[in-house]
């Protein structure tokens, strides 16, 4: 029941949810504008957008969190005014957010009915006990104990057990905002065969998400949202990738990954016999400027440890770093500097940048020299640095916490340029909730990084992304090596494969470009 | 809010008159170089230290027990004790990562404690009249305000303009990201809390000289006016933003208060009452100004 009007779709005949010509504004800022979508039972429905397109303003009028201008939202056919979250609650809404709201020392039994305004606050009976058992089965969590602590479970059982928790609620209509973000390939299947599982019974599913993959791969209809307008909805069979990047961005974009280029200089960064307890067996590594190498590795895989310990964050490495034939001590965050290393964490928040300082004082945190400071060439320096990633020199007095996601990983990959020596920039996770325009600006940075002598090494559970920037690729199972290819040696679905089941010993071969 | 401060204290009879200003800079110079002090502690991320009007008391105490030696012994005695203490509990806070608040607890106990012990709870008198250079009054002003400014100016030299100053705002903005970047996270603390234990032993030992007495009551309830500047100043509690010239500020409005209570004959049990209201007037306007932001 789905055309191919712009604008949004005509009446089904039985939506569950649909919103009609929803507008909000935030001050002088229309956050959306004359929004039109519906959707069906039991349909999976991607909302895809660019940061600041109007995906989460939409997800918080329809989880009763803020109230439209104007339009209207109507279930089951009938015109709801959310007041306020329990309203959504109570009409079989439900939003699984990003950040997981498990209480991590109560069990999981205790959790699914946490918050549940029909249960009575002891919540023991066997009836809710056979309950939650039955949610879990659905969801596919058959195995799990219901007596387990929920922070002992991994990030994506856990986002398994908030899903359960609304589905216990009764829930009709199941929000999902980036649900995937930091989950690895393994536990990111688990999800989807859970939501079309869920689907296949009735339940009907919003997915909101950054990842295209992600729509093609588990969505029957997508809604894209720019500038806060719903610009079309389709079913994912009338579209293809690049005709998504298109309307998300309003323009073509030809090229997302500038081209490749290979290196056969000395090696400029060499890591020998790496041990990390617990994560790493034994990890090498042997690689030449100029190149964006990405280690391709699930959650558990220990690539992002690797990149931890070279940079001196990990306390119980061990084994031997090169930087231009000088040894390296692990373990010394300064003294990984002064080799020339430079490490852009993947959690921005919380190790990347100071969301409380201002955008000047984050670029130049690891600049200001000895002794007292010049404040005229660091301000220079800062506004240097904003230009050339892309930054505008007028928000250098903004706070770091107001830019969006995208700035702000270019704020952190602008902290380490500019320097004289060229070194090893070490990226974990340089895209993570990194809207699709910056993305791309992002990787002509990294590239012409890598132009101008350094070398990128990076860690990403976005395969297309590895596949798409990287000149070497190198793929960890387990704490150990799998194997290592130039980009046209190998394809998407091998790098899967070697990061999930490898069909040898990790470590067996190897393969040199 | 300032204005109806300034108009209130002008509007207070005998506030502008030479003796009770005089007073007033008097009393803002020692709450003063204490907050001063407790900025850096907050700035760095560590909320606050319980143990710096103990501290005082101790520094005053070691430096008129050290006065036997002379003068300059005694004075180097007084803050070096008050440095190196405070400056211990910073390497524990950093090093460690203990809890700065309880950390403090016990450093106090143990000051209370060993004082107690080694004093008989008996007051030290100077025992000569060397100390008139440190209570007089230089270019018509009271000698104690001076060093409160040239500790304020010192203090905000070191958070502007070094970079031992930037740290300690990146240690107290985000540690992670701090450690991250470079920045030697136990290094920051300790220099943090070594400054702090300076400008509070220097108060100490100014505090001791006016009154030619030291003992372990001199600095009751200090730490606790400091750190009501500091806040009053707009230091964020849980760190990375302020500065200490925002704590001048906020010393000079809470005296102020506190000025004026007492002429309007006011006991001191409602000053207290006051700085705690004030305290929590001001954590709730800053909470409720993050929630709208």
């Amino acid at each position: 029941m789905i055309s191919r009007s712009p604008g949004g779709d005509p009446p089904a005949e039985t939506p569950i949810l649909s919103v009609e010509n929803l507008s909000k504004c935030f001050g002088s800022v229309d956050a959306l504008q004359e929004v039109f979508f519906s959707v069906d039972p039991g349909e999976i429905r991607a909302v895809c957008g660019e940061n600041g397109a109007g995906k989460s303003t939409l997800v918080k009028i329809l989880t009763g969190v803020h109230r439209p201008d104007q339009g209207t939202v109507r279930i089951n056919h009938q015109t709801q005014t959310l007041r306020h979250p329990q309203a959504a609650q109570q009409q079989g809404i439900a939003l699984v957010a990003q950040e997981l709201s498990l209480a991590p020392h109560l069990s999981v039994q205790d959790n699914i009915w946490l918050g549940n305004r029909t249960v009575p606050l002891l919540h023991r009976r066997p009836h809710l006990r056979r309950q939650a058992r039955r949610v879990l089965d659905i969801i596919g969590l058959d195995q799990l104990d219901l007596d387990r602590p929920a922070g002992s479970l991994t990030i994506g059982e856990r986002q398994l057990v908030e899903i359960a928790r609304m589905l216990a609620r009764q829930a009709r209509v199941l929000i999902l905002d980036e649900p995937t973000a930091g989950l690895s390939d393994v536990e990111i299947e688990r999800i989807f065969t859970a939501l079309k599982e869920l689907s296949s019974r009735g339940t009907t599913i919003v997915y909101v998400t950054h990842r295209l993959g992600e729509v093609f791969e588990l969505c029957d209809t997508v809604t894209v949202l720019r500038n806060g307008k719903s610009v079309r909805s389709c079913r994912v069979t009338e579209i293809d990738r690049d005709g998504l990047i298109e309307l998300m961005l309003g323009q073509s974009m030809r090229e997302m990954y500038p081209p490749s280029r290979t290196s056969t200089e000395s090696p400029l960064l060499v890591v020998e016999n790496l041990k990390i307890l617990g994560w790493v067996g034994d990890f090498s590594l042997s690689e030449s400027s100029g190149q964006i190498v990405s280690i391709a590795g699930q959650i558990s895989s220990g690539a992002a440890q690797v990149l931890r310990a070279v940079a001196g964050l990990a306390y119980d490495a061990t084994g031997q770093v090169r930087i231009r034939g000088q040894p390296m001590s692990l373990g010394s965050v300064r003294g990984a500097q002064e080799s020339g290393i430079r490490f852009i964490s993947e959690d921005r928040a919380q190790e990347g940048i100071f969301l409380k300082l201002k955008v000047l004082d984050n670029l130049i945190a690891t600049r200001l020299g000895a002794g007292f400071l010049s404040w005229s060439a660091l301000h220079q320096l800062a506004s240097n640095l904003a230009r050339r990633v892309g930054l505008d020199d007028l928000r250098l007095g903004a706070r770091a916490g107001e830019l969006s996601g995208g700035n702000q990983q270019k704020l952190a990959l602008g902290r380490s340029m500019g320097q004289e020596q060229k070194g090893v920039f070490l990226m974990n996770e340089p895209t993570r909730g990194v809207d699709v325009g910056s993305r791309r600006d992002l990787y002509k940075v990294m590239r012409q990084l890598c132009d101008n002598g350094n070398l990128i090494v990076m860690t990403s559970s976005d395969l297309e992304e590895v596949v798409g920037i990287s000149d070497i690729i190198i793929t960890m199972y387990r704490g150990k090596l799998v194997a290592r290819y130039a980009r046209d040696q190998v394809t998407m679905h091998q790098v899967l494969t070697d990061i999930t089941h490898p069909r040898f010993r990790p470590g067996e071969r190897k393969t040199e470009s | 809010m300032l204005l109806i401060l300034t108009v209130g204290a002008l509007a207070t009879p005998g506030f502008i008159s030479t003796p009770s200003l005089a007073a007033l800079l008097t009393s803002i110079s020692f709450i003063g170089c204490v907050a001063v002090g407790m900025t850096f502690i907050t700035l760095s991320g560590n909320i606050m230290s319980l143990c710096l009007g103990a501290t005082l008391s101790a520094s005053s105490l070691i430096f008129m027990a050290g006065l036997s030696f002379g003068v300059g012994p005694a004075l180097a005695l007084g803050l070096g004790f008050g440095t190196l203490f405070t400056a211990a509990q910073g390497l524990l806070v950093g090093y460690l990562r203990a809890n700065p608040i309880i950390v403090s607890i016990a450093a106090l106990a143990l000051l209370v404690g060993s004082a107690d012990y080694l004093t008989g709870g008996q007051r030290i008198y100077s025992p000569e009249d060397s100390l008139v250079p440190l209570t007089g009054t230089l270019w018509g002003m009271p000698v104690e305000a001076l060093f409160l400014l040239a500790s304020a100016v010192i203090g905000q030299i070191i958070l502007s303009y070094t970079r031992f100053g930037r740290h300690i705002h990146m240690v107290g903005s985000n540690l992670k990201a701090a450690r991250a970047a470079g920045v030697s996270i136990w290094r920051t603390v300790t220099g943090s809390y070594l400054l702090a234990g300076f400008f509070t032993a220097l108060a100490g030992i100014l505090l001791s000289a006016r009154y030619g007495s030291g003992d372990m009551e001199l600095g009751v309830g200090y730490d606790y006016d400091a750190i009501a500047a500091v806040l009053v100043g707009g230091t964020a509690i849980h760190g990375g933003e302020g500065s200490v010239m925002r704590t001048l500020l906020g010393v000079a409005v809470i005296s102020a208060i506190q000025v004026v209570l007492l002429l309007y004959g006011f006991s001191q049990q409602m000053q207290y009452l006051m700085t705690g209201l004030i305290v929590l007037t001001v954590i709730m306007l800053h909470s409720l100004g993050e929630r709208h932001s």
